[in-house]
């Protein structure tokens, strides 16, 4: 039981809930006809559909800060949290009453508009990503005329892909102003070593994504998944350009091994070292949104959104049918796609180490790059030439080996040792 | 008819002249509130009118107008700011309500484009330096903690002038000109108006891509040229050990 807050009051306020809930329901009721229609139109239902979904992710988004514990438990042969709840699975509620109830410090060097600004921006730009998702397809109500069907989807518009990477790219902002805000040189070089991360690794994040758009011809991301129904996956064609997207989508999210923006040995906590309370919190819940969004979209690029294999039994009437329950179970293995990528993450998080700035930066522009350059050179030959699209998957092994090769053939060997050009230029070493 | 729209569009653009003139920051304040806010008020008006006589009921679209109002006033702050690192954080505002504008209009491809092009990566280059040019004041409001050349504006009666004056002119040009009326709306011209885009860059403009091309290039390897810092490539791990080689040879202290 919660200290300070005695029996009495808690009856008062379950039977408050419990009345509060059937009136709602009794509600709910009496204007039932009207809630049909309403959620017959596709406007409202995707309003309703942003706000089921903003719960869905938050709590999935908790759920996931639960699972991170637990996975680095497991990882370091720990038991993790087990004490809140059964098995600790009340864990995520007593971190958030404690963020909410702990005092919320702004010091008082800061720039405060944009101390407060920074950890919003943050939270929200990695939040109205999930608009132009498909989450399930197309479906209709049992009550809706034949024929007619909803998109399960807040809005499908024709650019969707370039509004994911235009949202994506406004995601620095939240990063850098905290750093620049907090008027703190820990905080500053880790704002400006995200926002020089984020940049690069834009480019190969990009240029992955016109790879996906090339092969489906459309830059929808239902289109997206419809080109993978009924044949392979994006994944079978192009699975270097798969995980050159899942490797960016890393480092756009910085999160380990590419942390160099909080790396605690050298700059405390990097860009929110003055943060405290729940405005820390909105950082960190903004990077787990941020992951459920990437993973989304990248599950729905290249492991075929919210399809179901089509060997598994039962596959066809989950990919096909317009029923309402089959949207939910399309909605289940989107989920679930997405869950495994969650713990790709994490599993990526606690396994490797962290990486060296200029490992990172060469990671970016001198692997990913060329690379990728490569993949779309090809897929723009395959389409413009009609060759059957198989012929990608020979091209990525090519190119895979062929920068393999080439890296082991220039190579030098890796040290920390850092040259001094002053010194060199006076030819005193 | 046209001639007086033309001197209207003129007295708009001084009266702006005016007010971003009254506005623009002088001992490190924002000076002469009440003036600059009767002087704005005035031109907006001024300006209102001068778009009902051009587009009529046209010009009564609630969501745009809006967006047009947001994105000039967070223009007016880009200039009047006294701070850089807000003046750069309100052009961002001023292109996400010029991209919403397009998007609006039908434009997607150009509206995305240009949050891509603009937000995501010149502003970020941009505040990038603002950052490392100098530190966020310790004391907001106290003149003494912030920089000279952040007090005041330097030459604000030529600065206005120039700017205005080609406001001005591209006023009086877009007045006078007799725009065509499309008959249709255009997402019903284009349904997919992205592939239609690509085909045009790819068949009648391809030379302008080309061009676009080259100069990307050329900035590419100026960048390089520049940032290239030439050494000798032999030496450069020479002294290098091997590991557990590196503690033996250290002379003792």
């Amino acid at each position: 039981m919660i200290r300070g807050v005695n029996k009495q009051q808690m009856v008062v306020g379950g039977i408050g809930a419990t009345l509060g809930g059937f009136a709602a329901l009794v509600l709910l009721f009496i204007f039932r006809s009207q809630l049909a229609d309403l959620l017959a139109d596709q406007f409202y239902f995707s309003l309703f559909l942003a706000l089921g979904l903003f719960g869905i992710i938050m709590t999935a988004v908790a759920y996931c800060i639960l699972l991170e514990r637990k996975i680095s438990a497991w990882v370091q042969d720990r038991y993790g949290p087990n004490r809140v709840g059964p098995l600790g699975l009340l864990q995520p509620l007593a971190d958030g009453i404690k963020l909410f109830m702990k005092e919320d410090i702004i010091p008082r060097h800061v720039d405060k508009g944009l101390f407060v600004l920074a950890p919003f921006l943050a939270f929200v730009i990695s939040m109205i990503g999930y608009a132009v998702i498909p989450w399930g397809g197309e479906f209709r109500w049992p009550w809706m005329p034949e024929g007619e069907t909803l998109k399960c989807q807040v809005a499908s518009i024709d650019i969707a892909l370039l509004y994911i990477l235009a949202v994506g790219s406004m995601g620095v902002y939240g990063v850098v102003l905290a750093g620049w805000a907090s008027n703190n040189k820990y905080a500053m070089y880790g704002a400006m070593r995200a926002s020089a991360q984020m940049l690069s690794y834009e480019v190969p994040l990009a240029m992955m994504v016109l790879v996906a758009i090339l092969t489906s011809q459309s830059m929808r991301l239902e289109d997206a998944v419809a080109f993978q129904a009924g044949s392979w996956w994006t994944f079978a064609y192009h699975p270097l350009a798969a995980l050159i997207l899942f490797i960016a989508a890393l480092a756009e999210a910085n999160r380990a091994p590419f942390d160099l923006a909080e790396a605690e040995q050298e700059l405390i906590a990097g860009f929110h070292t003055e943060y405290s309370a729940i405005k820390w919190a909105m950082f960190f819940l903004g990077e787990y949104t941020h992951m459920i969004t990437s993973s989304a979209v990248m599950v729905s690029l290249f492991f075929g959104g919210y399809l179901l294999p089509d060997f598994l039994p039962g596959a066809h009437w989950v990919n096909e049918s317009t029923n309402i329950l089959a949207m939910f179970a399309r909605m289940g293995v989107l989920f679930a796609k997405i869950g495994i990528f969650i713990a790709v993450y994490m599993m990526v998080r606690w396994t490797l180490p962290r990486f060296r700035y200029d490992q990172l930066m060469s990671l970016a522009w001198k692997a990913f790059v060329p690379m990728g350059m490569l993949i779309v050179l090809m897929q723009v030959l395959i389409i413009y030439n009609d060759w059957p699209q198989w012929y990608s998957l020979i091209g990525n092994i090519v190119i895979l080996l062929a920068g393999g090769l080439f890296s082991a053939a220039v190579a030098k060997p890796i040290t920390g040792r850092q040259v001094s050009l002053l010194k060199r230029e006076r030819g005193m070493t | 008819m046209s001639v007086p729209l033309v001197y209207i569009s003129y007295i708009v653009s001084a009266l702006f002249a005016f007010g971003i003139f009254v506005g623009l920051p002088k001992q490190g304040r924002f000076p002469r509130r009440g003036a600059f806010i009767v002087v704005m008020a005035v031109a907006s008006a001024m300006l209102i009118y001068l778009l009902q006589l051009l587009f009529g009921a046209e010009s009564r679209n609630i969501t745009f107008c809006i967006l047009a109002v947001l994105g000039l006033a967070a223009a007016i702050r880009v200039v009047t700011h006294p701070l850089p690192v807000y003046s750069a954080l309100y052009f961002v505002f001023v292109v996400l309500a010029t991209a919403a504008m397009l998007i609006q209009v039908g434009a997607e491809f150009l509206g995305a484009a240009l949050v891509i092009v603009y937000a995501g990566a010149i502003l970020v280059t941009y505040v990038f330096v603002i950052m490392l040019s100098q530190q966020s004041p310790e004391m907001k409001g106290r003149i003494s903690a912030m920089l000279d050349y952040d007090r005041s504006a330097r030459e604000p009666v030529w600065a206005t002038l120039a700017c205005f004056m080609l406001m001005a002119v591209l006023a009086g040009m877009i007045v006078e000109h007799p725009w065509k009326t499309v008959a249709q709306p255009l997402s019903a011209v284009a349904t997919r108006n992205t592939v239609e885009l690509g085909r045009l860059l790819m068949t009648d403009f391809a030379v302008s891509v080309e061009l676009a091309a080259v100069l990307l290039m050329v900035a590419l390897v100026g960048a390089v040229a520049i940032a290239r810092k030439r050494l000798p490539q032999a030496a450069d791990f020479s002294d290098h050990k091997a590991p557990g080689e590196a503690g033996k040879t250290v002379v003792p202290y």
